[in-house]
C-alpha cells in the first residue's frame, strides 16, 4: 500500500507537470460553455415547415400544420425561401416529395415527416418516450458525446504523453530493480487516469444536467465511464509501451481515434446505418453511457462480462509490454 | 554472494547472447566484467539483477537460486547504477531520492543530504530541476540513488562515464568505501583504469564468452616480458637500455653517472584485453 501511494503521489506531480490537468480543466470550460450558450440555444430546430400542391384535393385528412400552396410556382418559390422546408406535389393523385436540397439516406426524416402529416393523428401520433424535455434531452445528449471525446481523444493522449516523458527519460528501467510489484506501476496509472476521468464526469454533469438530473444519473454514467477509461487508458499505455516515439503514436493515434469515433457518431446520432456496427465494441461503450444519461443503464450481463474480459486481457497485453520495456538497452 | 555456473541466454532462436558463462564473485569483492559493446555484460547483468528471465545454466545470488531470488527481499540488498542517469527530469535530486527511496524501509535507508553531501554534489542545486543539471551532477544523483539503501551488492555500469577526472577520482574512492563497508560491487565497464584501480579479479567477456578471468595484477604479470627500460647519463651523454629483470638482481649491470628513470614492459590491463579478445573496448 505504501509502494502504490509512493506511485500514484509520483504519477500526480507528472500529470501537473505535464500540464495535462489544465488542458481537461480547458477541455471542461469549453465544453460547458458550448452546451449553455451555444448547443441548447442555436441547436433547437424548429419542425419542417411542409408545403402541399393538390389542386385537385386528392388528400383528405392532412393536418393542420400543413401550408397548401396554389401552383407549383408558389411551391417552388416557398422552398427557395424555406430551404428546410419539404414540399409535397399531390397534382397527379400520389404525394411527391419535393425537397430544395437533401440526402438520400440522412433526409428520410423530413420526407416520412411530411407524409405523416397527410394521414389521419392517431396511427401516426408520435410516441413519447421518457420524461425529459427538449431542453434536457439536448444537454445530456452533448455531455454524453462530449465525454466520450473526452476520454476517447484527449485522456488516451493524456496517459500517452505522461509515459512518453517517463520512457524516454529512461526511468521506466529504474523501476525493474525497486523492491516493488510490477503491476502496481500499471494500475497507478490507471487509477490516476480514471480518478481523473471520474471527476471530469461528476462535473460535465453537474455543470450542464444540472444538481437533480445528476444525482439520478451519477452512479450508472460512473460505472459506463469507468469502463470506457480503463479501456482508453490501457490501450494508451500498450501503444506507448509498443511504439517508439511520440511521432508514432501519432500516427496511431489518429488511426485508433478515427476508428473509434467516426463510426460510433454517425450511427448513434445520424440516420446513417451501418450492419456491423453491433460488433463495434465502442459502440456498445458509447450507448451504454447515453443510455446511462437517460436513465435507462444497461443491465444485460453479457455486456458487463464482455467488457471486464476486454480490460482483463488489455492488462495483460500492457503487463507483457512493460516488462518488455524494462529489459530494454538504455 | 554471486555463483554462475554455465550461463547462456538467447535473445530469439538465432541470437544467443551467452554461451555458457562461469564465474563467482565472493562476499565484499569488487568484480570487474570488461566486454565492447554487444559482448553480453548487460546481458548478464540484466539477469542477474532479475530483468531479463528465461536463461539456461545455473545463477545462484545470495545462495538462492535465481528462479526464486528476485524477491522484494532480493530488491530491498541491491543497489543498481545504470549505464544512463535515469530520473525524473521535472522533480529535485531532493523529490527523485525522496521518491526512489519510498520503496525501501525506513530503517535501512541512509541520510539522502549526508549521501549526497559524500557525492559533492552543489548545494544550491538541490532543490532545482533535475533538466538543470550537467550530466556529471545527474550522474552523482544516480549514484545516491544506488547507495540510498546501503545495499549489500552493487551493480554498477560505467561508473565513472559522464565525470571529469576529479568526479571519476571521487566516484572511486566511494566505490572503495563500499569495499571497506562489506559491499560486493560487480562493476560493468569499458574503463581499463577503473577496472584496474578497483577491481579485485577482472572477467574478459566478449561475443558471450569469457575469455580471461584473474585479478588484474595476475593477468598482467602473466603477460610480461619481464623486463625493464632504463634510461640514464654516462660521460656526459643520456643512454638508454633494456635489461631482463633477474639481471637486476646483482644490481644495475652497466656503467652509469646517473639514473633518470626505470620502466617495466608489464603491458596494461587494455593490453591484455586487446590480446584475449582480438578486439578494443570501443
Amino acid at each position: 500500500m505504501k509502494n502504490f501511494y509512493s506511485l500514484f503521489k509520483k504519477d500526480c506531480q507528472m500529470m501537473i507537470a505535464g500540464k495535462f490537468i489544465f488542458v481537461a480543466f480547458g477541455s471542461l470550460l469549453t465544453y460547458t460553455l458550448f452546451i449553455n450558450f451555444g448547443y441548447i440555444n442555436f441547436m433547437d430546430m424548429q419542425l419542417y415547415n411542409v408545403y402541399l400542391y393538390d389542386p385537385q384535393g386528392t388528400q383528405q385528412e392532412v393536418s393542420e400544420l400543413i401550408r397548401p400552396v396554389a401552383s407549383l410556382e408558389e411551391l417552388d418559390d416557398a422552398l427557395l425561401a424555406d430551404t428546410n422546408g419539404v414540399g409535397i406535389d399531390a397534382s397527379s393523385g400520389t404525394p411527391n416529395i419535393i425537397l430544395y436540397f437533401g440526402s438520400e439516406k440522412v433526409d428520410n426524416h423530413r420526407a416520412d415527416y411530411a407524409l405523416s402529416l397527410l394521414r389521419s393523428g392517431d396511427e401516426y401520433a408520435a410516441q413519447i418516450v421518457g420524461t425529459n424535455t427538449t431542453e434536457q434531452k439536448q444537454r445530456k445528449e452533448m455531455s454524453c458525446e462530449l465525454l466520450f471525446i473526452e476520454i476517447v481523444a484527449v485522456g488516451f493522449l493524456g496517459i500517452a504523453s505522461v509515459l512518453f516523458k517517463e520512457k524516454q527519460m529512461g526511468v521506466i528501467r529504474v523501476h525493474a530493480v525497486l523492491p516493488l510489484k510490477r503491476s502496481l506501476f500499471v494500475l497507478s496509472k490507471l487509477a490516476v487516469f480514471l480518478l481523473s476521468d471520474l471527476v471530469f464526469a461528476v462535473l460535465l454533469t453537474l455543470f450542464n444536467v444540472g444538481f437533480s438530473g445528476t444525482i439520478r444519473i451519477l452512479p450508472a454514467v460512473l460505472v459506463q465511464t469507468a469502463i470506457l477509461s480503463l479501456i482508453m487508458a490501457l490501450t494508451g499505455f500498450g501503444c506507448t509501451m509498443l511504439l517508439n516515439d511520440f511521432k508514432q503514436f501519432s500516427l496511431a493515434y489518429l488511426v485508433i481515434a478515427l476508428f473509434v469515433a467516426t463510426p460510433v457518431f454517425l450511427s448513434a446520432n445520424t440516420s446513417i446505418k451501418m450492419a456491423w456496427i453491433g460488433w463495434h465494441p465502442f459502440y456498445q461503450v458509447y450507448m451504454g453511457l447515453k443510455n446511462a444519461y437517460f436513465g435507462t443503464p444497461v443491465t444485460s450481463p453479457v455486456y458487463y462480462i464482455c467488457t471486464a474480459c476486454g480490460i482483463a486481457a488489455l492488462f495483460v497485453v500492457v503487463q507483457t509490454a512493460f516488462r518488455k520495456e524494462m529489459g530494454k538497452e538504455g | 554472494m554471486i555463483e554462475v555456473k554455465n550461463l547462456t541466454f538467447s535473445y530469439g532462436k538465432d541470437k544467443q547472447a551467452l554461451h555458457g558463462l562461469n564465474f563467482t564473485v565472493g562476499d565484499g569483492e569488487i568484480f570487474g566484467f570488461l566486454g565492447p559493446n554487444g559482448s553480453g555484460k548487460s546481458t548478464t547483468q540484466k539477469i542477474l539483477t532479475g530483468i531479463l528471465k528465461g536463461n539456461g545454466g545455473k545463477v545462484s545470488l545470495f545462495g538462492q537460486d535465481i528462479a526464486t531470488a528476485h524477491t522484494q527481499d532480493f530488491f530491498q540488498k541491491i543497489g543498481v547504477l545504470f549505464e544512463f542517469p535515469y530520473l525524473y527530469a521535472n522533480l529535485s535530486a531532493i523529490d527523485n531520492l525522496k521518491y526512489f527511496s519510498s520503496f525501501y524501509p525506513a530503517e535501512q535507508l541512509r541520510d539522502i543530504g549526508e549521501v549526497l553531501e559524500e557525492l559533492e554534489f552543489k548545494t544550491d542545486f538541490l532543490k532545482k530541476p533535475v533538466s538543470s543539471y550537467s550530466k556529471g551532477m545527474r550522474q552523482r544523483v544516480s549514484m545516491a540513488r544506488a547507495l540510498i539503501n546501503n545495499p549489500k551488492l552493487l551493480f554498477l555500469d560505467e561508473p565513472t562515464s559522464g565525470l571529469d577526472p576529479t568526479g571519476a577520482v571521487l566516484f572511486r574512492k566511494i566505490i572503495e568505501e563500499e569495499r571497506r563497508k562489506g559491499t560486493t560491487i560487480f562493476l560493468t565497464t569499458h574503463n581499463m583504469l577503473d577496472a584496474d584501480l578497483l577491481c579485485d579479479r577482472v572477467a574478459f567477456i566478449t561475443n558471450g564468452n569469457i575469455v580471461a578471468l584473474d585479478t588484474p595484477k595476475r593477468l598482467k604479470e602473466q603477460n610480461s616480458s619481464h623486463r625493464i627500460v632504463t634510461t640514464y647519463l654516462y660521460q656526459g651523454r643520456r643512454e638508454e637500455k633494456t635489461i631482463e629483470i633477474p639481471e637486476l638482481e646483482a644490481g644495475i649491470p652497466f656503467p652509469h653517472d646517473e639514473i633518470i628513470s626505470i620502466h617495466s614492459e608489464e603491458p596494461t590491463l587494455e593490453d591484455m584485453f586487446i590480446q584475449y579478445t582480438g578486439r578494443g573496448l570501443s
